[in-house]
């Protein structure tokens, strides 16, 4: 539904961003392909499921490459490009989600994630290897289920 | 006729996994043999009725036969012979067909391997794997049936996704299921040990080949789509961090977590909680994939409810949680292991971090991919989550992953001494070392790209050290070089096995490595006889063709490639199908070990005067694909039955 409805949107609009762009600006000084690639790389295309406008083979997204780089030669820097683009779409057209407000939710998760692991591990690991320090203060007689396990260990080999 | 014949075999599957659930269940409860046979034969009858099923849906695409709702929908008078059976499964109605089937077919091979064998456990295996087929089941009867009559019945068809033809719908969607589907196996002797509260070591004895099986299938599923869309989607890339993709990779991180996790509780009798709780966490992550691609829900946190299907997931993924939850609790104290280590700097403590970091791994893939619904819900503003930030958050859990990789299999269980880290480290460290100076010298200046290649360096000197050594021993005893590695290998099949595992996910690495840091790319408007340059390579634009094929019209570009002699003629393409409003684009490459060279053809106009093409030289991509050729290699050796064992 959604899409459907962007879609529609889109092309109309970008018409006339691409003629105002044209209109507006003075005729381009080279720019660098791999600035306009690296625009490219954090926009979203409109028209697809995932891709950026970098990689998306669609009509759609070699049109706003034509906008990025009418605009990047009109002496923008790469930020107020990606800047053009979020005022016209929403944040939506971000491929990641700026690090502010609500947002640093998915961007931190990773992090507690990552440390929640590691303190659950390193807090069974101390508890698992202060219980075996308590073990050894004990006599140094081998109960059979212990020399049984060694044996089977042994077997085993590596 | 077709529809109603297909219908009532599927009404009739349904009735038969219901009574044959209940059955199985009851006798294992109760002990009755007889019950636990007439099961058996229930799951017999549901695996024949779902053949059935599948053979006449096959047939009424073969046959045009557009009184079929899903028919008409995937197929036109049009669409070529191959495409009309792969087009089987070409959409919901009808992957869940081919889920259903091979779910079926996994019961019966429980059926004839685990009947005898494992008696205890078998019943409440059967009963669940039996209950998962019911749901399906109940999937294609209520929520998208395959067999819905079509009246009046249309003169032709809407046709197929043109995405789908291609040879790799047949292999990726049948890995891919193989995988999600083979999970339940595992899931299944993790409720029958939770049951009988045998969780000790039987169960995973039992599921350890399966869960390797269910793990490559799925890994394969992944590659193969990663191919699929290298070629077809013409993008350039073969992983885009899409909500599709990220559903078929959290199983795979927790599935890889859980072959790890497990020898430590063969070997420790450690972890029982934590192995049953990811075998569960492994299969919700299955229906939560199949629940978020499936629904709807991706596009709009409002979309879901539309649909029977997503609800249906969700009510069933919930009660699977709160089964598995309750029979974990039920069996507390059981479960609790009573844990010991010798010492911090040990194999087990390896192996915990390679859980941490691959769990994390899954739960930020999953909170990533859900994020903008959540966004939707609470600020009611829609935001992408995509690859700049998957690659940002996860790329530095998977270089740890890749260091961890040579440290696991070579530090000593128990407890490592400081001669054990020495003897086994220190050569492995300094060629990291050197592999990041040269890499620096080489001219890669993203320290991640570096970083991937000191750790792959070091990895695969920890193999080749193993592997050395244990040869070197073998020649010792007087046995000469082949027959000693070989022996090795065999008689350590598990263990070979699995640094094969390690050395093809490595190259996997290198492959992704390589090409997110070298790659390049241009874009150019060309008239004939123009050239296009791109580092050495040069692409002439030759002009454009117009073809008609049986069931779309195509627009064929020629561009002669050369770097310095020509290398050949490229043809991408656009492909204009009646049912698409957009075109489709077509295109076309040249592999090679050191890169790759791939074109896109992009505007052009009508009368072929100019075309916008699109160039990349795509570097090392092709390791990408030779690296899952050996984990296959890797994933067979470790199947392999256990000769130790035996012997």
């Amino acid at each position: 539904m959604s899409r459907e409805w962007l879609r529609r949107l889109a092309a109309p609009v970008l018409v006339l961003l691409v003629s105002v762009a044209a209109g507006a600006q003075p005729p381009a000084a080279p720019v660098s392909e791999d600035t306009v690639h690296e625009v490219a790389t954090q926009l979203r295309c409109v028209v697809c499921q995932s891709l950026s406008v970098a990689d998306s083979p669609s009509e759609m997204a070699s049109q706003m490459r034509g906008i990025i780089r009418a605009r990047l030669a009109a002496g923008e820097r790469p930020a107020e490009v990606i800047q053009y683009f979020v005022d016209r779409y929403g944040e939506w057209i971000l491929l990641a989600p700026r690090r502010r407000g609500f947002n640093l939710l998915v961007w931190l998760f990773p992090l507690v994630a990552v440390a929640t692991g590691l303190v659950l591990v390193a807090t069974i690991v101390r508890r698992w290897t202060r219980r075996r320090r308590d073990g050894v203060a004990a006599p140094v007689n081998v109960d059979p289920a212990m020399s049984e396990r060694i044996r089977r260990e042994m077997e085993r080999g590596t | 006729m077709t529809a109603d014949l297909g219908f009532g075999m599927t009404l009739v599957a349904l009735v038969l996994a219901v009574y044959g659930g209940a059955a199985a269940g009851v006798g294992a409860r109760t002990g009755r043999a007889a019950l636990v046979e007439s099961a058996q034969h229930a799951a017999l009858g549901v695996f024949v009725l779902i053949t059935a099923c599948f053979a006449l849906l096959t047939y009424a695409f073969l046959t045009f036969d557009f009184s079929v709702r899903y028919v008409a929908t995937n197929t036109n008078l049009g669409t070529p012979f191959y495409y009309r059976i792969t087009g089987v499964w070409g959409a919901l109605e009808g992957s869940i067909i081919l889920w259903s089937w091979m779910l079926a077919l996994y019961t019966m091979i429980v059926v004839l391997r685990h009947r005898s064998t494992a008696r205890e456990l078998y019943p409440w295996a059967l009963a669940t794997m039996l209950g998962i087929l019911a749901f399906f089941l109940l999937v294609m009867t209520v929520a998208a049936p395959p067999f819905q009559r079509h009246t009046p019945v249309p003169a032709d068809g809407r046709g197929l996704n043109p995405l789908l033809e291609d040879t790799g719908m047949i292999t990726h969607p049948v890995a891919l299921y193989l995988g999600f589907t083979g999970f339940t196996v595992p899931f299944a002797f993790a409720m029958a040990a939770l049951a009988t509260g045998r969780v000790g070591d039987a169960w995973l004895a039992l599921t350890r080949r399966w869960a390797i099986v269910a793990w490559y299938f799925l890994s394969l599923g992944l590659l193969i789509g990663g191919w699929w869309s290298y070629h077809v989607l013409g993008w350039g890339g073969y992983w885009a961090w899409d909500p599709v993709e990220n559903a078929a990779f959290m199983p795979w991180l927790t599935g890889t977590a859980f072959l790890h996790s497990v020898m430590i509780q063969e070997r420790r009798r450690m972890l029982k909680l934590w192995n049953i709780s990811l075998v569960i966490l492994t299969f919700g992550l299955t229906l939560f994939g199949t629940f978020l691609t499936r629904s709807g829900v991706i596009a709009s946190v409002h979309s879901f409810t539309q649909g029977a299907i997503g609800i249906l997931f969700l009510s069933f993924l919930a009660l699977v949680l709160l089964t598995a939850l309750g029979l974990v609790a039920w069996r507390w104290e059981v479960l609790r292991s009573q844990g010991d280590l010798d010492s911090v700097v040990s194999r087990e403590s390896a192996f915990l971090l390679n859980n941490v970091l691959l769990v994390a791994a899954a739960f930020t893939v999953f909170f990533g991919t859900v994020f903008p619904l959540l966004s939707e819900a609470v600020r009611g503003v829609k935001v992408s989550v995509g690859a700049p930030f998957f690659n940002q958050v996860n790329v530095p859990l998977f270089l740890s992953l890749i260091f961890l990789m040579g440290v696991g299999p070579l530090i000593a269980w128990r407890r490592a001494s400081l001669d054990n880290l020495a003897r086994n480290f220190l050569w492995p460290v300094v060629l990291g070392v050197v592999a990041a100076a040269a890499a620096f010298v080489l001219g890669v200046r993203s320290s991640l790209a570096a970083l991937a290649f000191a750790a792959a360096a070091f990895v695969l000197a920890t193999i080749a050290l193993d592997f050395g050594r244990a040869t070197r021993a073998r020649l010792r005893a007087g046995e000469s070089l082949l027959p000693a590695m070989g022996g090795l290998v065999r008689r350590h099949n598990r263990r070979y096995g699995g640094f094969v595992v390690h050395l093809g996910i490595l190259i996997i690495a290198l492959g992704v490595t390589g090409s997110q840091a070298w790659s390049v790319q241009t874009e150019m408007t060309l008239r004939p006889g123009e050239t296009a340059e791109l580092v050495g390579y040069r692409v002439r634009f030759d002009g454009l063709t117009a073809v008609e094929e049986s069931n779309h019209f195509k627009v064929v570009g020629a561009f002669t490639v050369s770097n310095g002699r020509v290398l050949g003629v490229l043809r991408p393409a656009k492909k204009f199908y009646p049912q698409e409003q957009s075109p489709i684009a077509y295109v076309d490459y040249r592999l090679g070990l050191k890169e790759d060279i791939y074109l896109v053809l992009g505007d052009f106009a009508r009368d072929g005067r100019q075309a916008t093409v699109k160039l990349q030289v795509n570097r090392l991509v092709s390791w990408i694909w030779i690296g899952g050729a050996v984990l296959t290699l890797g994933a067979l050796l470790a199947i392999l039955p256990d000769r130790r064992a035996t012997a």
